[in-house]
């Protein structure tokens, strides 16, 4: 590079915007071009770093892997767990860890209401199973996984030459990536991809799902309605909260009965919420229920073994 | 019903947006091929897919930002071709044996680099840019906050600048 390097503090911040355009979550594009307007030397900057960056990177992945890179350096729930709260409590939700040998034969796993099961795959996958979830794994085609129903949070261990794959109601969806969660319920389908990619549906019509993406279908053949999810809620639930963004009254039901093993119902199921949080799991489902009350701004009333919702400020009925 | 609805809806954002998009392409180096550029855009859009897209318009910057990229790499491996060419007349390149040698001592000192900075700086860098996890979901996992991750990440990009500089001074 016979170019004259620039200023230290412009390399500094060209290193990074290269960090920050890089990041899939990035929106300040009006931002960068200012920056990039302000000077034609930092468009320069930026080139080069992410030149710097891409050489680094080369090499590495030229590398041959390194048995165990780095230890795990922080217990890996310690994240959603409240300050100081209940953790028996909250870890007492994330149920059984199962590991399947090899050579046994293709078996369903399937969870009652309100367990939460995890499974480790021959390749260091992992699924986690929500409550009320049936899976058929067959240890003959390790890379493959049926969900027949409800809910599963797979982290899936990527390997481009031997993609992934989910079926579920004749769909096939191939793993690109990492994390990602899938809903079956009946017919209708849902997908939510945390880290990675997902392709939904393989084929002229595939669709290629990045991080926060969403896709629902009503069944095989509807048209996929795509949207969006914050990525650090997808599949939220695996590891004992569950996470609500303006959610219906159906989707909160349907959660919170798969998540507690007790029918929460409502009457009111298309209508729209205008609440966002994030419940923590931990404790009895009655805990729970008081929890979401506020949380949510609907009101629960005891219901034989479960629960009816409706909204807090609605009519009375 | 009509699969070109949803890719007009992707084109007519560039038109309202088009200027905004034509000042980023001109920012990012493009200069006076801006409209080519941009042009370049519109046929990519065309050829995605055609679902409805959340955010039309992140979506076209980060084609755009992408365009360039692809751009700017094939100029790079035209001169690079080109360079080969003429390199490998006066027969005074390295052998092959001796090139390895290189590849191998320099991939040392990356890793070594990294591995000085602390093992969650390393951590943080190889699942970012090996893995391509997002930055929230590597703050989640290891437990930190977003800026700690972006900071390690900082302390990365900036030790293999520096250690680029050192090679290409050699």
């Amino acid at each position: 590079m016979a170019m004259s390097a620039p200023h230290p503090d412009i390399q500094e911040a060209a290193r990074l915007w290269a960090i920050r355009v890089q990041d899939p979550a990035f929106a300040d594009w009006d931002g960068f071009t200012q920056w990039l307007e302000a000077d034609p030397a930092h468009n320069a900057a930026y080139e080069t770093a992410l030149d710097d960056e891409a050489w680094a990177v080369d090499l590495l992945a030229a590398a041959p892997p390194v048995a165990a890179v780095a230890p795990e350096s922080q217990p890996r729930r310690s994240w959603w767990l409240p300050a100081g709260a209940a953790a028996a409590a909250a870890l007492a939700v994330i149920g059984g860890w199962a590991v399947l040998d090899r050579d046994a034969p293709a078996q369903q796993i399937a969870t009652a209401p309100g367990e939460h099961r995890t499974i480790e795959l021959a390749d260091g996958s992992t699924l986690a199973l929500n409550g009320g979830t049936r899976v058929t794994i067959d240890p003959d085609t390790p890379r493959q996984v049926v969900l027949e129903q409800g809910e599963a949070r797979f982290a899936v261990h990527h390997d481009a030459s031997d993609p992934f794959v989910v079926l579920s109601g004749g769909t096939r969806l191939v793993d690109a990536g990492t994390v990602f969660n899938v809903v079956r319920d009946g017919d209708a389908l849902e997908v939510a991809v945390a880290e990675g990619a997902v392709i939904y549906a393989p084929g002229p019509d595939e669709v290629r799902l990045a991080p926060g993406d969403t896709l629902k279908s009503a069944g095989k053949g509807a048209r996929p309605v795509l949207g969006k999810a914050n990525p650090q809620a997808i599949g939220s639930w695996a590891s004992g909260e569950l996470y609500f963004d303006k959610p219906t009254l159906d989707q909160v039901a349907r959660d919170l009965s798969r998540s507690l093993g007790r029918p929460v119902r409502t009457d009111r199921g298309g209508e729209r919420l205008a609440s966002t949080g994030t419940l923590i799991l931990g404790g009895t489902p009655e805990e729970v229920i008081a929890r979401a009350g506020p949380l949510l701004g609907v009101k629960f009333v005891a219901n034989g073994e479960g629960w009816t919702m409706s909204p807090a400020h609605g009519p009375p009925r | 019903m009509n699969p070109g609805d949803d890719i007009s809806g992707l084109q007519r954002v560039i038109l309202n947006e088009r200027s905004r998009l034509l000042r980023f392409l001109a920012a990012r180096g493009v200069g006076d091929d801006a409209e080519d550029a941009l042009h370049d855009l519109w046929q990519r859009v065309a050829a995605a897919p055609t679902q409805p897209i959340a955010d039309p318009l992140s979506y076209l910057f980060r084609a755009a930002e992408n365009l360039v990229r692809d751009r700017r790499r094939s100029t790079v491996s035209r001169d690079r071709r080109h360079q080969d060419w003429h390199e490998t007349m006066p027969g005074e390149e390295a052998p092959t044996g001796e090139r390895a040698l290189i590849a191998r001592e320099r991939l040392r000192e990356v890793q070594a680099t990294l591995a000085a900075l602390g093992p969650r700086v390393e951590l943080v860098f190889r699942k970012c840019r090996l893995d391509g996890l997002g930055q929230a979901a590597i703050a989640r996992e290891l437990g930190v906050s977003l800026s700690s991750v972006e900071k390690d990440l900082q302390k990365a990009y900036r030790a293999l600048a520096q250690l680029r500089v050192k090679f290409d001074a050699e």
